[in-house]
């Protein structure tokens, strides 16, 4: 089974994969382009999302190492930066945070991250908006059924144009998301 | 200013503990597994968190020539932190018991 899906926020995507194993499915594959594969499985398997920076090679080798030694398989994730997504059979042992600090540095983590790349999609927003009005100047002096038609046209790109715009607000309210749950985390 | 790993938490305080000896990371889980009479399992990222913050702050280090699987141990930094921890515990625990309580009543 294949299913294609564009996820902006984390939690969202666990859950949501979550769901399909729950259905009796697991996870062999996820490509870049949002292409999730799945196949039939008489067993239950778990998926679990973590966040990491920058990880050097041995960094990286090392915490692959470390996840792989208590059962998980990796899926898909860059050492780069970016989202690990890890799965293994259910056996009661299910979660990859057993304690409030760490789950706490998750969600600073995830804050961190959702903040830095929704400043940068307002930063490219901006210089977007400001070379260039969203519809084409001559759009407005058009008349009759010239104007609809030319409006009908170029609302897709104004649609496509607006994206960046929209990605900072989908990634400003989860990093306030993340926050909340650190915050509640911390001061527990 | 009190250091931010200070005072120990669950976790850290047994993977030091554990660590007197050299262990790769899932043997320091299954050690603590043991340790703690099965009270205490920790995950993998949690783990491999923990194991990244105590080598950060030098109180624990990896064993040259380990292998494919990294090994650590305690350092003496780490040491002086569990005597620390230790102290402080032993305080806590003559309270419960009521001796230094009882004095000054």
């Amino acid at each position: 089974m294949k299913r294609f899906k564009v996820f902006f926020n984390i939690e969202k995507e666990e859950q949501w994969l979550e769901e399909q194993l729950q259905k009796g499915y697991r996870c062999t594959s996820i490509s870049g382009l949002g292409i999730y594969t799945f196949e039939q499985t008489d067993k239950q398997y778990v998926i679990r999302l973590d966040y990491q920076d920058y990880l050097s090679k041995q960094k990286f080798a090392e915490y692959k190492g470390i996840y792989e030694d208590f059962g998980w398989t990796h899926i898909r994730g860059s050492r780069l930066s970016g989202i690990q997504r890890w799965q293994k059979e259910d056996n009661g042992q299910n979660e990859i945070f057993s304690d409030r600090q760490s789950r706490a540095s998750y969600y600073k983590r995830l804050m961190n991250y959702s903040l830095w790349l929704g400043m940068i999609c307002l930063a490219y927003s901006f210089m977007l908006y400001s070379d260039s009005p969203l519809y084409h100047e001559g759009l407005w002096s058009m008349e009759g059924s010239l104007f609809w038609k030319a409006l009908l046209f170029e609302t897709p790109f104004v649609l496509l144009k607006l994206l960046p715009a929209l990605m900072a607000i989908v990634l400003g309210s989860s990093c306030y998301k993340a926050y909340q749950k650190y915050s509640m985390l911390k001061n527990l | 200013m009190k250091h931010k790993l200070l005072p120990l938490s669950e976790t850290m305080h047994y993977i030091l503990l554990a660590l007197r000896e050299p262990l790769h990371g899932y043997a320091v889980m299954q050690k603590i597994e043991k340790m703690s009479n099965g009270t205490v399992i920790l995950a993998a990222g949690t783990l491999y968190g923990a194991i990244e913050n105590l080598n950060k702050h030098g109180w624990i280090e990896p064993v040259e020539n380990s292998g494919r699987k990294k090994t650590y141990r305690i350092t003496t930094e780490g040491s002086a932190v569990l005597k620390m921890e230790q102290e402080r515990l032993l305080h806590i625990l003559s309270l419960y018991e009521g001796r230094e309580a009882n004095e000054e009543v």
